[in-house]
């Protein structure tokens, strides 16, 4: 089987084109005539990740995220960067080929990232949720109880929250990844992956800050952007299997990196 | 304005030919708009109308009696302003929660940029302000552009580490310790929370650090990490340098980055803006109020 052919069936099935438009979906490594032994999905490409799925016998691998660091795989600065040889040259010794899958994930309904985020966090009702974030009502509770709640179900080390943990909430608005919404005045608590901190188009750091002080019930929960969108890309894999047969199909997650 | 400025001056003319030592205690009768004249001089260059610098809130005309410092002028922060009976505040980062800082936003934009007109969080904050008398100016660029870079040195001086391997850079020799301790000592000096967030070996020895206040974009990253231990930096992208470093971990490098919070990295930077605000106004107090780490996370 052929990168191309795994390509056409995901679009296919999907019945949501992949844009040639994109910076984002395209082939980071490898190209459309490489074979496919196996497919493993993942948050990030990253170095020990790519490990394991050539551990595994899978030899493409299908990130949400990038592969070089920046959100456009950019890598002319990248040619005299001893990590930048070592993994490309490491990964092409290995017949590597990495697809990012990004964009025309974003475009499916349900968003698998989306409905995923929604079911690790503990809230029910958001198996046909999409990009556009909407209000979760869940049963009252305090913030402080729900973020313990959060993140034990989740299992992030670097989980962030701002706000009273005594505060009484129940409304909740989820955006995986860098897609934290704004603070709404309908909604108690944002749950999002990362946020620049300030001077951004909204902050909700400062904002709930500020409405702590004032007594009203916000708070902001930053699970991390690979804790919030990785469970996504098992839901992706288990999709992936319902349709491609012949060849090995695993999620391959990335470790949460922060201690 | 000008009946403020002109008042001023016949006062002043008023006094100083009167006593020397009167004169003097005149001379403190400085406008938050003449403060900030003054701070332009002394800071120099062009102060652009199109950044981010400028008055968010408040009569600039207001007679200042101190002057606050805080790299996030937070609620918190302004209540405090008023108890130390400072009344005029100049912060590192925006007021009203965006790069737009409570400018009106574009016609029908009340998109996920904008903040709406009638936002309660925003009214008090406006009314606590005017309440109180406060003046709040943002004070970015043009503190940062300074040579020195005191946004460095203020975050070095707060660690406890003053050996500076060269004036135009901001890389720090300091005694030996491994990334873990390293981390753990940046964390109590700061009083930080769940803020600090660390990336790659805890084992690693560390002696040479490289400071990076505020946020850190992939460029310096990529050219700066392999010669060095340890990068402390305010804030960066996951995408980005977080998984450089934990791509860097996996290569075998016996290195780590620690990120503290973009606000939480700033704020030595502000204190020692205070510091500095002393010799530039001798007789008019300052004092720095830190914003605190927000972050917490449960321990269950």
């Amino acid at each position: 089987m052929t990168a191309r052919e795994v390509l056409d069936l995901i679009q296919k099935t999907s019945g949501v084109p992949i844009s040639e438009r994109s910076y984002r979906d395209t082939f980071k490594i490898g190209g459309p005539d490489s074979t496919v032994t196996g497919i493993a999905t993942t948050f990030m490409c990253t170095f020990d990740m790519m490990k394991r799925a050539h551990a595994a016998g899978l030899n493409m691998v299908i990130p949400h995220e990038d592969t070089f660091w920046t959100d456009r795989d950019d890598v002319k600065d990248l040619t005299d960067n001893a990590l930048y040889k070592l993994k490309t040259e490491w990964a092409k010794q290995n017949n590597m080929i990495v697809w990012r899958d990004h964009d025309h994930l974003h475009s499916m309904k349900p968003d698998f990232t989306v409905v995923a985020s929604l079911r690790s966090v503990g809230i029910k009702g958001g198996e046909n949720a999409a990009m556009a974030p909407r209000i979760f009502t869940i049963p009252e509770t305090t913030l402080g109880e729900f973020a313990a709640q959060v993140k034990r179900l989740t299992g992030s080390r670097a989980f962030r929250c701002v706000g009273d943990p005594k505060a009484r909430v129940s409304k909740i608005l989820l955006g995986p990844g860098y897609a934290t919404p704004r603070m709404t005045a309908e909604a108690d608590v944002v749950i999002g992956g990362e946020q620049q901190e300030a001077d951004g188009g909204f902050d909700n750091v400062e904002y709930v800050m500020d409405a702590a002080s004032l007594g009203m019930a916000k708070g902001v929960i930053m699970l991390g952007h690979a804790i919030s969108e990785q469970p996504g890309m098992e839901d992706y894999a288990n999709w992936l299997r319902t349709f491609i047969h012949d060849i090995p199909i695993q999620f391959v997650p990335v470790v949460e990196p922060f201690w | 304005m000008p009946s403020a400025s002109s008042e001023l001056s016949r006062r002043s003319f008023a006094l100083l030919t009167a006593a020397a030592p009167i004169a003097l205690r005149a001379a403190e009768l400085l406008t938050a708009d003449a403060v900030v004249r003054r701070l332009q001089t002394e800071l120099g260059g062009e102060w652009s109308a199109a950044g981010p610098d400028g008055f968010k809130a408040g009569d600039p005309t207001t007679v200042v009696h101190g002057i606050a410092t805080t790299a996030m002028a937070t609620l918190d922060v302004l209540k405090q302003a008023v108890k130390a009976k400072a009344n005029l505040v100049l912060t590192y980062e925006p007021t009203f929660y965006g790069r737009a800082d409570g400018r009106t936003p574009a016609p029908g934009g009340r998109g996920p940029a904008g903040l709406a007109p009638d936002d309660p969080v925003a009214k008090a904050k406006r009314d606590f302000i005017e309440k109180n008398g406060l003046v709040v100016f943002r004070l970015r660029d043009h503190w940062q552009s300074r040579k020195q870079n005191d946004m460095v040195t203020g975050l070095a001086a707060a660690l406890g580490w003053s050996h500076r391997v060269n004036p135009d850079d901001a890389l720090y020799e300091i005694p030996p310790a491994t990334a873990e301790a390293t981390v753990a000592l940046i964390r109590s000096k700061l009083n930080l929370r769940a803020g600090v967030r660390a990336v790659g070996d805890r084992k690693a020895t560390v002696r040479r650090v490289l400071l990076h206040p505020g946020s850190m974009t992939p460029a310096p990253m990529w050219q700066r990490y392999s010669t060095v231990d340890l990068i402390v930096a305010g804030e960066v992208r996951e995408w980005e340098n977080t998984f450089y470093a934990a791509d860097i971990f996996t290569a075998g490098e016996k290195r780590a980055l620690v990120t503290l919070g973009r606000v939480a990295s700033e704020e030595p930077g502000m204190r020692a803006c205070a510091g500095w605000l002393k010799t530039v106004f001798p007789n008019l107090p300052a004092t720095w109020i830190g914003a605190g780490d927000p972050y917490w996370r449960p321990t269950a």
